[in-house]
């Protein structure tokens, strides 16, 4: 099998329960360049982002990190992997005990073999980075949502990796650290040489950074193309997706029985339901 | 009756599992020993889990002292035998009273607040981070505060007993005038070393290690949601307070039943 892209997807399945979130999905990541992985809520972006940052194990086929199975490496080896992966999380996920300081060095710290001078130079320029070298003796308590997130972004670029992945980063920003963030972003993935892997449902701000945009829904991949293919595409999903229309082939409403059936139904149940507010 | 029976045993099966679990856990927690940050990390981790302990500790035992003391004049003095105050208040203290009371405050004072911090880290995503930084969050996070526990309630109990026995003293001597070479002398004469303060620690040792067992496997299991930190924590509580209790008559009957 032929690898090409440097996130490899095969076949992979996986379930919670007995719900099916992905069905045999093949994707590949092509190096270098950043793809948004897009998605009604629930269609499992965040389950995906885990699935290659190897938190999770597919139930079938596998997902291959820089060629390498990463279902088949021993602890030490995925360790040695994930050195070479940034993660930002939704929440930022910052260590609330360390400064904003520590916070950058902590990889660096697990990782290398610095000594004190070249850390505390190594952090600062990541933090000028973002912005954010005069806030780093803050604790993350007193940094607001979208500094808190910058300084996650220049923790998970500490190690200088080769893929960053994103979950979720413009969530709950404002409008202007929405664009500091895309900016930074984008700059990252070009001066450092990174392969950005981005989880979002914020079209115009996807749109505006991807190469590449995925889109998932139903358990598989609705699309896997440029920003101008998809707002051009004629396949009734994508479209509705992309347009944002409340109607069409995705359904508004989670799975359930008929409403006619519902509202005739005997009414005992309905009395068995009440009182759980009580 | 038989889908009763197979409830029942499903159940079962389920702690049994949820058991094995928490086992796992400890056990993959303690495998690497710490190493040298190990230290400070156990050291920060004594200082939080016993050091802000002692207050409510001291308090606790002084007037739990003091109550054994009065209660024990009441009482003994009806037979005249009001000397035997000070063996009466070091007995209940250093067999019974300060290792139950003193796991059941560090279990609701230290316990719930390990369980809290852990569920938090999980729902905030500090795990998780740590896990992609290639940082073993139960080396890292559930260790230390596990042997800090298990180090911490036996010196707690300790002291817990010191504390306690002054307030004894301050009551049925100070007060009630109790003279004060018998309650020490009938206190040195009844205590024997490995029979009560020994098996007093044995107990403070069990109970440590099952409360911050619960504690850690509370938070580390937890739903991260905040209805899920709040149960863990309430069950961190409830779980502890029956284990300790449960586990004190197990140990009472096997180091003082047979006598």
């Amino acid at each position: 099998m032929a690898v090409n892209g440097i996130i490899e997807i095969h076949n992979l399945s996986f379930f919670r329960g007995n719900r099916a979130i992905f069905k045999d999905i093949d994707v590949s990541i092509a190096a270098g360049k950043i793809t948004v992985i897009m998605g009604p809520s629930g269609t499992g972006k965040t389950t995906l982002l885990r699935l290659i940052g190897g938190q999770l194990q597919p139930h079938r086929g596998e997902v291959q990190l820089f060629g390498e199975n990463i279902a088949q490496l021993n602890r030490k080896q995925l360790n040695q992997l994930r050195g070479r992966m940034g993660v930002l999380f939704q929440s930022g996920a910052l260590f609330t005990d360390l400064t904003v300081f520590e916070n950058v060095a902590f990889p660096l710290r697990e990782h290398t073999q610095l000594n004190d001078m070249q850390l505390h130079d190594r952090v600062l320029l990541k933090l000028e980075a973002v912005g954010l070298r005069g806030a780093r003796d803050l604790m993350p308590s007193h940094l607001s949502g979208g500094m808190a997130r910058r300084v996650a972004l220049a923790r998970a670029v500490a190690l200088e990796p080769e893929i960053i992945l994103y979950d979720e980063p413009f969530a709950g920003q404002d409008p202007i650290a929405m664009a500091v963030l895309q900016r930074l972003i984008k700059d990252l993935n070009d001066e450092m040489r990174l392969t950005s892997v981005l989880v979002s449902h914020d079209i115009a701000e996807a749109c505006a950074i991807a190469d590449r945009i995925i889109l998932l829904g139903e358990g598989r991949v609705l699309a896997h193309d440029t920003p101008e293919a998809l707002q051009t595409s004629t396949d009734p999903a994508v479209r509705q997706f992309m347009h944002g229309e409340a109607d069409g082939v995705i359904p508004f409403h989670f799975p359930a029985p008929p409403l006619a059936e519902e509202l005739l139904c005997d009414h005992a149940s309905v009395a068995d339901n009440r009182g759980g507010l009580q | 009756m038989i889908n009763l029976v197979s409830a029942l045993g499903g159940q079962l099966l389920q702690r049994l599992a949820l058991l094995g679990q928490a086992l796992l856990m400890l056990l993959q927690s303690l495998r690497v020993l710490p190493g040298k940050h190990g230290l400070s990390r156990l050291i920060q981790q004594l200082y939080v889990v016993g050091v802000q302990s002692l207050i409510i500790m001291l308090v606790s035992a002084l007037f739990i002292g003091m109550v054994l003391g009065l209660q024990g004049y009441t009482l003994l003095s009806a037979y005249g035998s009001e000397q035997a105050v000070g063996q009466m208040v070091a007995l209940t203290l250093v067999r019974e009273l300060s290792p139950v009371v003193a796991a059941l405050l560090f279990a609701g004072r230290a316990g719930s607040a390990l369980t809290a911090e852990i569920g938090l880290m999980k729902a905030t995503e500090q795990l998780a981070s740590l896990e992609m930084f290639g940082v073993d969050p139960l080396h890292r996070i559930v260790a230390p505060r596990f042997l800090a526990g298990l180090i911490c309630l036996p010196l707690l109990v300790a002291i817990f007993s010191l504390v306690g026995i002054y307030g004894g003293h301050i009551v049925a001597v100070d007060w009630l005038g109790v003279y004060s070479g018998s309650y020490w002398g009938n206190m040195q004469q009844a205590v024997d070393f490995g029979e009560d303060v020994i098996n007093g620690m044995i107990k403070a040792l069990v109970f440590a290690f099952v409360v911050s067992w619960i504690a850690l496997y509370q938070g580390y299991s937890c739903v991260p949601t905040s209805q899920g930190i709040s149960a863990a924590t309430t069950r961190t509580v409830v779980y502890s307070s029956l284990a300790i209790l449960g586990f004190d008559f197990i140990l009472t009957a096997l180091m003082f039943g047979g006598a």
